[in-house]
């Protein structure tokens, strides 16, 4: 079955979305044209539905993703696949702040760089980033996976609760509260497995592992100059 | 949270649709004010002048007033002065006056009745028209989309420091440097140290806003021999709270972004012609297909985009 096309241009973004979900029950994949980086587009879809968008998109594209698999051509701006707990989402370029917050599951792949706090927050999934993830990346992470081939920004998973940061380049600086591990080799194979499903090649990289030191799941207020980053 | 944006064009051309554009674009961010910084063909000798007057039905005598502060200071009206034809009881209002002897001494004139007639911005080439309203609300009452120019500011405002009036909205004009103005996304947390600081030395804020203090602070390092992008990286580390803003110039648009990276800013174009804003999709109403952005997320960022009308 051929395609639909939706253009956004300068209309609603709830009439678009309308046309989204109507295509997705009709069981048909769909092609957005002229997205002029618009917010809140392909927001709560679920299993079955297949979105590309051609251009770039603005915040909170494919937010609470319950299965559906979205790509985006170019860019993504703030918070893409936020609290997501199912599905895909593939972004060809850039992706902005706080890509994947809140994330509980599903898969978030990102071709380029991705923006301050990717990760912030995430509760379960992947996020697999091809290049680099910047500043305070995986802040407050909880649960799940990032594996950065490129490396990351300053204060890398600060506060990390749980969950998992891989690098495949050095951080810039870790974040407090963190602890770098060396990695298993089944753990390495089922990371490479990750990447292999993303159709990446086994990254000549020797992998850094971060996860929590788990200090700060005690935390004392007698402590607290410790935490301090002022 | 707010909304800024920036542009500046190659050639002058119609700066004011422009800008009511990428706030029309950003009215989702802060519908409570939204003012523009405008600048225009620079005037070869006088200055444009913008007030508001708190009470339209008292205009004639204020202005009665301000002429008579201005003519003691040596200046005087070079036009009769151009009111707006609204029903809000604020009125806003133009003037051209000849050449200022001294204008810091002129504004802290001025200023004597600013509890009813306050003047917003000063300037050669700059205008600041700023009201209570959406872009389209501001654009529709002060014409904002027929001004031509070079470059100019937007903002759009959602208060949190201070009060809804038209005065205390953005942009922000640096009492008493001409031409000089900001618009500011975020909290200023130590403003009202550095505020006293200044007025010791003889500033002077005319509100509650924190975002006041940016655009004096900056000129006055800028006045102590500091060049502008080392006065801008100097705010970072100074500024202390949540800030990206904009500060232009007859010559420049600038910005500095606070280190920890929380108010975004994007721009397109090229170094010539620009369009920057809080948000994508804002540049992308003045540049519809797809092109390179770049996106300014990184903690402690600065640059300059230089005006090229003025530097030829």
């Amino acid at each position: 079955m051929t395609e639909i096309e939706i253009e956004v241009g300068a209309r609603p973004i709830r009439e678009i979305n309308e046309e989204i979900r109507s295509a997705a029950a009709a069981g048909r994949s769909v092609v957005v044209k002229d997205t002029r980086s618009r917010h809140n587009l392909a927001i709560g879809l679920g299993e079955g539905a297949r979105v590309r968008f051609e251009g770039s998109v603005g915040y909170y594209c494919g937010g609470l993703n319950c299965g559906a698999r979205v790509e985006i051509g170019r860019n993504a701006g703030w918070a893409v696949g936020e609290a997501m707990s199912d599905g895909e989402i593939v972004v060809n370029g850039y992706a902005g702040m706080s890509a994947g917050t809140s994330m509980l599951g599903g898969l978030l792949h990102i071709r380029g760089d991705a923006g301050p706090r990717c990760g912030v927050a995430m509760k379960g999934g992947d996020i697999v980033v091809e290049g680099k993830i910047g500043y305070l990346s995986g802040f407050m992470a909880h649960a799940g996976r990032i594996v950065a081939l490129g490396g990351a920004g300053d204060a890398c998973a600060d506060s990390l609760w749980g969950g998992e940061v891989w690098l495949g380049a050095s951080p810039k600086s870790l974040g407090v509260d963190t602890c770098e591990v060396e990695p298993d080799p089944d753990e390495v194979f089922e990371i490479e497995s990750l990447l292999a499903s993303r159709g990446l090649g086994k990254p000549e990289v020797d992998w850094r592992k971060i996860v929590s030191a788990q200090r700060l799941w005690h935390f004392q207020s007698r402590d607290a100059k410790a935490w301090l980053m002022i | 949270m707010c909304g800024i944006a920036g542009r500046i064009l190659k050639d002058p051309g119609p700066i004011g649709r422009d800008l009511v554009e990428l706030m029309d674009a950003q009215v989702h961010r802060g519908a409570d004010s939204t003012g523009f910084a405008l600048y225009g063909q620079p005037l070869e000798s006088g200055y444009i002048v913008r007030a508001v007057g708190f009470e339209r039905s008292r205009l004639d005598s204020d202005l009665e007033d301000f002429k008579s502060i201005i003519n003691d200071q040596g200046c005087e009206f070079a036009e009769d002065p151009v009111a707006d034809e609204a029903e809000s009881r604020h009125v806003s209002v133009r003037m051209v006056v000849s050449e200022i002897p001294n204008l810091p001494r002129w504004t802290k004139a001025v200023d004597e009745i600013s509890s009813r007639f306050e003047v917003q911005s000063v300037g050669k080439s700059l205008e600041i028209i700023k009201d209570i309203g959406t872009a389209a609300d501001v654009a529709d009452k002060h014409g904002v989309r027929e001004y031509g120019g070079t470059h100019g500011l937007g903002h759009a405002r959602l208060a949190t420091e201070s009060s809804v009036i038209p005065t205390a909205s953005h942009p922000f004009w640096a009492r008493p440097f001409p031409d000089v103005a900001i618009v500011h996304n975020g909290q200023i947390t130590n403003y009202y140290l550095l505020r006293d600081k200044l007025e010791r030395q003889g500033y002077r804020f005319m509100t509650a806003n924190d975002s006041e203090l940016i655009a004096v602070w900056i000129s006055d390092r800028m006045r102590q021999g500091m060049e502008k992008p080392e006065a801008l990286r100097d705010s970072i580390k100074e500024i202390d709270g949540v800030f990206t803003y904009l500060i232009a110039d007859r010559n420049s648009i600038g910005f500095a972004k606070d280190k920890w990276a929380i108010k975004p800013l994007v721009v397109m174009g090229e170094e010539q012609e620009i369009a920057v804003a809080t948000e994508e999709q804002a540049v992308r109403r003045i540049y519809l297909e797809e092109g390179d952005v770049e996106n300014f997320d990184g903690p402690a960022m600065t640059h300059t985009w230089p005006v090229m009308m003025e530097a030829a």
